[in-house]
């Protein structure tokens, strides 16, 4: 039993902890509506609200808990009512409450709506209850209506789409704007030469064939690689190893001229 | 008492595209003790303010696609108002070596304004170029860039240099910030030297993107990665690897 | 620029370079020139290594008057070949030392006080060749003409008035060559580039 009333006063603690959590933001929601309204802005607002809903959000997780005692089982019950004013009171609502007398504690303790609130609400699902089938009918041809708008929407929007995405793969497949070959072609180029040598110039004028490269070989070889040879001989010997490369550029620049008609 | 000498030098106009700041002027007083060319160049070797190193991105685009690459270039270099730069070029490639393979050659180009016959010749040395890993966006070559009056041709040919190839290279240059970004078209040297006789050797215009700075400022290549990034797909500037052109 | 003759002031027993550069300055203010700072021309030769074949020399120099060029003169056999090139073209020489090595001990220069009197242009140089004192070198500048047939002779009463008779009558044979041609700052590196040659060659109190 003592165990029981031991968790019945953390809960309770629990609750009247975040309760003040949710009144200090109201406090201050309300201070800001009342002293900042000429500068406040709209987020700051919404920021406020959002603040609110977080401290109801975790009051509620704190009474939906498991663990947490089921509070409706527990009754509340006044024992004293008097018309006189209680100091104790006074500070324990910050001067909200000055007595705890009998046209106020119904008020104050409900747990239940007014009777008169109650009873508007038991007329209003009554009237919802027995809404007449025409009116329902009515409804109905609204909603197909509408539903045949929405859809005709989602028609055109759905063949807008397929014609925007046509296009964009159409210009996917027509976006060939630049060819790795190519910059290959033309780095080598300038960079080393490659087809751009004297030597090849003449290979590509005298049509190509495997031939001229028997010959340059030959001919670099034939050099007598004396030691006063000079630059000249020296730069021929070393372009030797790269020769068989040079023709097969020279293949690629010749096939490329043709498109040219020159 | 300040003296600012007179310059030959060599109209700001360097050849084409490729402008250097100049480097330095020397301002003397009478009191001060004049210092060899030498010390200048040391001194700003030390310092490090010669652009030496270039930091290059490499790309092409096919002669369908050329104007829309011009178009969107206009749109995002700087020179929006004069339109684009054009350049028609003469590029030489010479090479020197000290003896036969495996010694390495000492690569020097040349070239020269077609269309501003009497432009400055620019003379450069380029380094080879160094891929690095991944995390580096661009190539970095050292390059040393010289504008030299027009006998440079005739001074490496007798100098011992061999004239390895040529082209003619026609196009645009544009600019952004620091950067240059040339579009242009290769021709190989026609047998005659009129011009109708050059054949392009591609049907797509080269596209280079480039930088020449002092070494170590390698922040500029992330600038480039960001601005190729800007062409594509319209053009694909990479690193391209020379070595494997070679082989 | 305007046409430049260069002349070798000789050197006498009782005079040091200093006190000759000295003696010679006493002389041209008193003509009323101002000095207007100081000047130096400089020379660095290189020369091809053997496995190239035959021998070429590359003089590279700096003039002080054309701060940002640097003036290359290549010599191959009977063949001269001139360059001028902007400054870089020092850090090229330095990629080609595997090919062209400097000779340092030949490297020579001209340095000293420039001075302004009217049209001419004065400058006083001692000529030193690593750090060994070579002789002094009047160099004169007539800036309003490019052509030296028309400079000369008034070139000549400068001088002669100035130096003495130490000037010959004739202009030098440099300047002979091309005396109706327009004078470049190539001529002046040519002509300092001859006397370098002949410095380079002689040892000592000429």
């Amino acid at each position: 039993m003592q165990r029981e009333e031991k968790q019945l006063d953390s809960a309770l603690e629990a609750i009247i902890m975040r309760v003040n959590d949710l009144k200090t933001a109201i406090a201050a929601m309300i201070f800001k509506l009342e002293h900042e309204y000429e500068t406040l802005n709209w987020p700051n607002f919404l920021d406020n609200f959002a603040l609110i809903s977080g401290h109801l959000t975790s009051l509620s997780k704190i009474l939906g808990n498991d663990k947490a005692p089921i509070m409706r089982n527990l009754a509340v019950l006044p024992l004293l009512l008097s018309p006189e004013k209680d100091e104790d009171l006074m500070r324990l609502t910050e001067c909200r409450i000055s007595t705890f007398a009998h046209d106020l504690v119904p008020d104050y303790l409900r747990t239940k709506p007014e009777p008169q609130a109650e009873q508007k609400m038991m007329q209003l699902e009554v009237k919802a209850n027995n809404l007449s089938y025409d009116t329902a009918h009515d409804c109905n041809k609204q909603v197909t209506q509408y539903n045949k708008v929405l859809s005709h929407v989602w028609d055109i929007a759905n063949k807008a789409r397929e014609e925007w995405e046509g296009e964009a793969g159409s210009r996917a497949t027509q976006a060939q704007t630049s060819s790795a070959a190519d910059t290959h072609v033309l780095v080598a180029a300038v960079g080393v030469g490659k087809g751009l040598k004297s030597d090849s110039v003449q290979m590509v004028q005298s049509g190509v064939s495997p031939v001229p490269s028997g010959m340059m070989v030959g001919r670099s070889g034939g050099q007598p690689q004396a030691a006063g040879q000079g630059p000249l001989g020296n730069a021929q010997m070393g372009q030797m190893g790269k020769t068989p490369s040079a023709i097969k550029t020279n293949i690629k620049a010749a096939s490329q001229i043709h498109p040219y008609g020159r | 008492m300040f003296t600012v000498r007179t310059r030959i030098k060599i109209p700001p106009r360097a050849i084409n595209a490729h402008r250097r700041p100049i480097i330095y002027i020397k301002h003397r007083t009478m009191a001060a003790p004049i210092s060899t060319a030498m010390d200048s160049l040391s001194a700003a070797l030390k310092s490090n303010i010669i652009p030496n190193q270039e930091y290059l991105l490499q790309g092409s685009v096919l002669d369908s696609a050329v104007e829309v690459l011009l178009h969107r270039l206009r749109g995002l270099c700087d020179n929006v108002d004069s339109g684009p730069e054009t350049f028609h070029d003469h590029e030489m490639c010479f090479s020197i070596r000290r003896g036969p393979p495996p010694e390495q050659p000492l690569l020097l180009r040349v070239r020269r304004a077609l269309d501003y016959q009497d432009m400055p010749w620019q003379l450069r040395y380029i380094g080879q170029p160094e891929l690095g890993d991944k995390s580096r966006p661009t190539i970095v070559r050292s390059s040393i860039d010289i504008a030299t009056s027009n006998s440079v041709v005739e001074f490496l040919t007798e100098l011992g240099c061999r004239l390895d190839f040529e082209y003619i290279v026609r196009g645009y240059m544009f600019r952004k910030g620091r950067m240059k970004v040339t579009v242009s078209k290769i021709f190989k040297m026609g047998q005659g030297k009129l011009p109708e006789s050059v054949e392009p050797i591609s049907q797509s215009y080269l596209v280079e993107l480039s930088v020449l700075a002092p070494s170590g400022q390698d922040a500029i290549a992330e600038d480039m990665r960001i601005f190729a990034e800007q062409l594509r797909p319209l053009v694909q500037l990479e690193k391209i690897d020379y070595k494997r052109l070679v082989h | 620029m305007g046409v430049t003759v260069l002349q070798q002031f000789p050197m006498t027993e009782n005079r040091t370079g200093p006190q000759t550069i000295e003696f010679l300055t006493k002389r041209i203010v008193a003509l009323g020139a101002v000095q207007t700072g100081q000047f130096l021309v400089d020379c660095e030769t290189y020369m091809s290594v053997p496995q190239l074949g035959v021998q070429k020399t590359v003089h590279v120099l700096h003039n002080s008057e054309q701060p940002a060029s640097v003036f290359a003169v290549l010599e191959s056999g009977s063949k001269v070949v001139p360059l001028i090139a902007d400054g870089l073209f020092d850090l090229l020489m330095l990629k080609m030392t595997s090919i062209y090595t400097s000779k340092k001990q030949t490297k020579i220069e001209s340095k000293g006080p420039r001075f302004e009197i009217g049209d001419f242009c004065v400058k006083l140089g001692s000529v030193t060749m690593s750090q060994n004192f070579k002789g002094v070198l009047v160099e004169v500048e007539y800036r309003p003409c490019v052509v030296p047939g028309s400079a000369w002779d008034l070139m000549r009463e400068f001088l002669q008035g100035f130096i003495g008779s130490v000037v010959p009558n004739q202009a030098p044979q440099y300047l002979q060559n091309r005396m109706n041609d327009i004078y470049q700052p190539m001529d002046t590196i040519q002509q300092y580039l001859e006397h370098f040659g002949q410095y380079r060659k002689t040892t000592g109190v000429i």
